[in-house]
């Protein structure tokens, strides 16, 4: 009987010591993201949160359209709560399907209302333009000088030279694709594209990958966002010189949000908050993404958008009517 | 696979024996229920959502489809290439299977490691590799023509998959008895005619089951064509591109079962053409298993095939060895060692879960596998067909629809699986066991078909019970089968990639995942410094399962070869 009661008092006792410990110590649940950066980077940026937040976060990196598709596919049970980078456009038509729950940040400045929805469902934390990249080598090869505007592309010197994301399977892809309807309207905007498809190479499934084919040679021209071809091209060290279409150009703003259904909504809320910190938007200098917090500085090399001519892009109507401008692509250019 | 018809009285009686056996009649509903939940019932998800529209039974999603030439055009080019890496890939894993068992050729150790070395990395390091030795820019740029394209594609498709057929074949020329040669030549046949009457006739079902698996993998490749298509579209990235690019399911579903036609003709074909004839070799009767040696002009070729096949793998490998020490890949050539540092300091966790997951899935399917094949090729039962079929289809069935249906089917509880599995190590791990499952069956099947059944039959004639005569009887035969289904599954499973991508979670992620990360991103030399530690790690475990195999080996004298 004794040793009875003793084992059980032991048992209680441990059991109390087991179960006290994780409840003093544990303040906050895991963060479960999907992050539409890539691994190195996303990596960069969460761990600088886990230190200054003290939460731990367990991240999958994908595609922007990835997220997309898994979040809709597990709208009934979400797996994340936060969706985290990524093209607006992508973050605006999920949350057109009802996928995002909305969550004004707490920031320190005021948010531009191009960096959110009028609901907050999105917030966008950093922006980019659609820029030009340029093989150096092949421009001396031939003696001329990088394109400067839309129009320099459809010139037969690059027949095959030129490459870019499908409008459907890349933010960066749709980007200038949309940008060339909001300048031409949807109609001439085909037209012209029928003219640039003789140049094109060919299509890649990622918005990057053109940026490091150019810098190989396997294509002369690539058409991407600046950060990108900053961070991933001449950065790099390959022979690659930027430029911007004198017409105007499109730009992206790079979204993070709250998924429906989050299980940590604190704790999504405190990384939210977090991207738009002077220390946080301070650490896009590493991979040139242009930080919306003003107190913030830019990296070296990397363009602002004031000091080039920007289209007055409509992100919501891109994002709303995405499917429609897809499709109407395809059904043209066949691919 | 004998496929005679039944009087009724015969299946009863059938019926009636397999009652008589519980072990094995639970089984067989044990296997059932798996293969409904983990095969048939995710695929179902995928075919509703392709069928559904708001509720409602609609064709629209089809019509819409067959209607645009860019959802038709990819499913043409998809079949083409099929056919042709299939049909060179057979014929180069034949060379090398015929080489390793049948010539006195030497270093064959090394022949063997340099064949299987495509399939322990994913096919698009083999892709970047191909960019870098024949791209516009490339060394030896031109060589091959415009590799974006059809050209591309069937080079590295070739050199990524004709290691499944000759795997597949190695098991089935061993299983051939070499004594049949020797009687046929001693008899005064010449070496083509023993070629034509008795191996080739021989190893036909393994030939076709091989052609078959390469088909079906071209079929569903995506690394690959992601990379290399340019505008040479396939319908396996069409289909990956309209879920993940317009998040598209129903469209995507819609293509992705357009694709599952050809291989269903495909599978019911091999099934046709092998019920005719019948294999056995192994007979349990004595043999002494000598080769004489062959003719020169038999040998040169091919040895100098094995050569040629051997050096343009080493020449894509060496490409992405020498790539991970790069500074630039492409670029820059100074040499460091910061890639493998930033590899390592990213992928540690990768590394760990892809390790630990694989080690898991990898006996569990080899015996299930095994298992299966035996069932199907051995046992009479109501729905045997389908349990074949069944446990066919995740291999047909591209990746990321599998990914997708697995989401769909597990995310949420229902009748078939209580819990929700999504997020959880488990969703990885059946996953990945029903996904390399058909290529333990197939070989199982090509292996078990070569014994002769009075064998077993006389085991139970003596009172034996079919557990008993599988473990003592059959086993025993198709163990050299069995470690190659071993070495084939975890080699797939550490390799796998388009369907893992959608269960990988925070909790539980994959090193595919990770070096697919790094190509996104251009970070080449990254790519290639983690691919070849995931070479490495497959490479140690497949020299374990060799050694494992050649201890086995030694008490079986009618399956060793020799030189």
């Amino acid at each position: 009987m004794k040793r009875t009661l003793l084992i059980v008092g032991l048992v209680l006792l441990s059991a109390t010591v087991l179960f006290a410990q994780p409840a003093a110590e544990k303040k906050y649940s895991t963060l479960q993201m999907y992050a539409a950066l890539d691994t190195e980077e996303a990596q960069y940026y969460i761990e600088a949160f886990e230190k200054s937040s003290g939460i731990k976060v367990e991240f999958v990196r994908m595609s922007s359209g990835e997220v997309g598709a898994r979040i809709e596919a597990e709208k009934n049970n979400p797996q994340a709560s936060v969706w985290f980078g990524g093209s607006n456009t992508d973050h605006i038509n999920a949350h057109s399907k009802g996928l995002l729950m909305p969550y004004k940040p707490n920031t320190d400045f005021e948010l531009a209302p191009m960096l959110h929805a009028d609901d907050y469902g999105w917030n966008g934390f950093y922006t980019g333009a659609i820029g030009f990249v340029t093989n150096t080598e092949f421009l001396k090869k031939h003696n001329i000088s990088a394109p400067q505007s839309w129009a320099d592309l459809l010139d037969p010197v690059f027949h095959g030279q030129i490459e870019m994301a499908y409008p459907y399977t890349s933010g960066t892809g749709y980007t200038a694709w949309a940008t060339i309807i909001q300048d031409k309207g949807l109609e001439k905007a085909l037209d012209w594209w029928q003219l640039l498809d003789k140049n094109i190479h060919q299509y890649t499934a990622s918005g990057t990958a053109c940026i490091a084919r150019a810098g190989l040679g396997e294509c002369a021209v690539g058409i991407a966002f600046s950060h990108d071809i900053v961070a991933k091209g001449v950065g790099m060290g390959y022979p690659l010189v930027m430029s911007f279409p004198s017409e105007g150009t499109g730009y992206e703003v790079g979204g993070v949000s709250m998924i429906k259904g989050a299980r940590q909504v604190e704790e999504a809320q405190i990384f939210i908050d977090w991207c738009f910190s002077e220390e946080a938007q301070n650490l896009f200098k590493k991979y040139s993404r242009l930080p919306v917090n003003p107190k913030a500085t830019v990296a070296e090399g990397a363009i602002k958008l004031s000091d080039i001519n920007l289209i007055d892009y409509d992100a919501v109507q891109m994002g709303q009517r995405k499917d429609e401008f897809v499709t109407a692509w395809r059904d043209r250019i066949g691919k | 696979m004998k496929q005679q018809s039944k009087s009724r009285v015969q299946q009863i009686n059938e019926i009636k024996k397999l009652i008589r056996e519980p072990f094995l009649f639970i089984s067989i509903l044990v296997i059932f229920y798996l293969l409904i939940v983990f095969v048939l019932f995710p695929i179902f998800q995928v075919f509703k959502t392709s069928f559904m529209i708001d509720g409602q039974l609609s064709l629209k999603n089809y019509r819409d489809v067959l209607r645009q030439s860019y959802y038709i055009r990819p499913l043409f080019n998809s079949i083409l290439l099929g056919l042709i890496v299939a049909t060179i890939g057979t014929f180069v894993g034949f060379v090398f299977a015929y080489a390793i068992t049948r010539t006195p050729m030497r270093g064959k150790g090394i022949f063997r490691l340099i064949a299987t070395f495509p399939m322990v990395s994913p096919p698009f390091v083999v892709a970047l590799a191909c960019i870098l030795l024949f791209g516009r820019s490339g060394i030896f740029a031109g060589a091959i023509g415009n590799i974006y394209g059809l050209t591309g594609l069937t080079v590295v498709e070739t050199i990524a998959y004709a290691p499944t057929a000759f795997l597949a074949l190695i098991g089935v020329l061993q299983a051939i008895d070499p004594s049949l040669e020797e009687a046929a030549m001693d008899c005064g046949a010449s070496r083509g005619k023993v070629f034509s009457t008795i191996i080739f006739p021989l190893a036909l079902p393994g030939i076709v089951s091989a052609w078959l698996l390469v088909f079906i993998q071209s079929l569903a490749d995506f690394g690959t064509p992601m990379i290399l298509s340019g505008n040479y579209q396939v319908l396996s990235v069409q289909a990956y591109l309209q879920i993940t690019g317009m998040f598209d399911l129903a469209r995507g579903s819609t293509l992705a079962i357009l694709l599952l036609v050809p291989t269903v003709i495909a599978f019911y074909l091999q099934k046709y053409l092998l019920s005719k004839k019948s294999y056995v070799t192994v007979t349990g009767k004595p043999t002494s298993a000598t080769i004489k040696n062959l003719e020169w002009y038999i040998k040169y070729p091919i040895y100098a095939m094995c050569f040629l096949f051997a050096l343009i793998v080493l020449l894509f490998y060496g490409m992405v060895v020498w790539g991970s020490f790069q500074k630039l890949w492409g670029v820059d050539s100074t040499l460091t060692l910061r890639n493998y540092v930033q590899m390592w300091k990213i992928g540690k966790k990768y590394i760990k879960d892809s390790l630990l997951l694989s080690l898991i899935v990898t006996p569990i399917t080899g015996i299930l596998g095994m298992f299966i094949a035996y069932l199907i090729s051995r046992k009479q039962f109501i729905g045997r067909n389908l349990m074949e079929f069944s446990s066919m289809l995740t291999f047909a069935v591209p990746g990321t629809v599998v990914g997708i249906g697995y989401i769909l089917a597990f995310n949420n509880p229902s009748f078939l699986m209580p819990v929700t599995l999504t997020g959880t190590s488990i969703i990885i791990i059946t996953l990945l066991i029903f996904r390399n499952l058909p290529v333990g069956i197939r070989n199982g099947v090509a292996a078990i078909e070569q014994i002769d059944p009075s064998i077993e039959e006389a085991s139970i004639d003596l009172g034996a019970d079919s557990g008993t005569t599988f473990r003592k009887i059959t086993l025993p035969m198709i163990t050299p089968a069995f470690f190659s289904g071993l070495a084939n599954c975890f080699v797939r499973s550490m390799t796998a990639i388009s369907a893992i991508i959608f269960v990988v979670s925070g909790r539980w992620n994959f090193i595919t995942v990770a070096v697919l990360g790094f190509v996104d991103n251009s970070q080449y030399a990254q790519a290639a410094a983690m691919s070849l530690l995931l070479i490495a790690i497959v490479v140690l475990a497949l020299g374990l399962i060799q050694l494992i195999t050649n201890r086995l080996g030694k008490g079986m004298q009618s399956f060793s070869i020799i030189e």
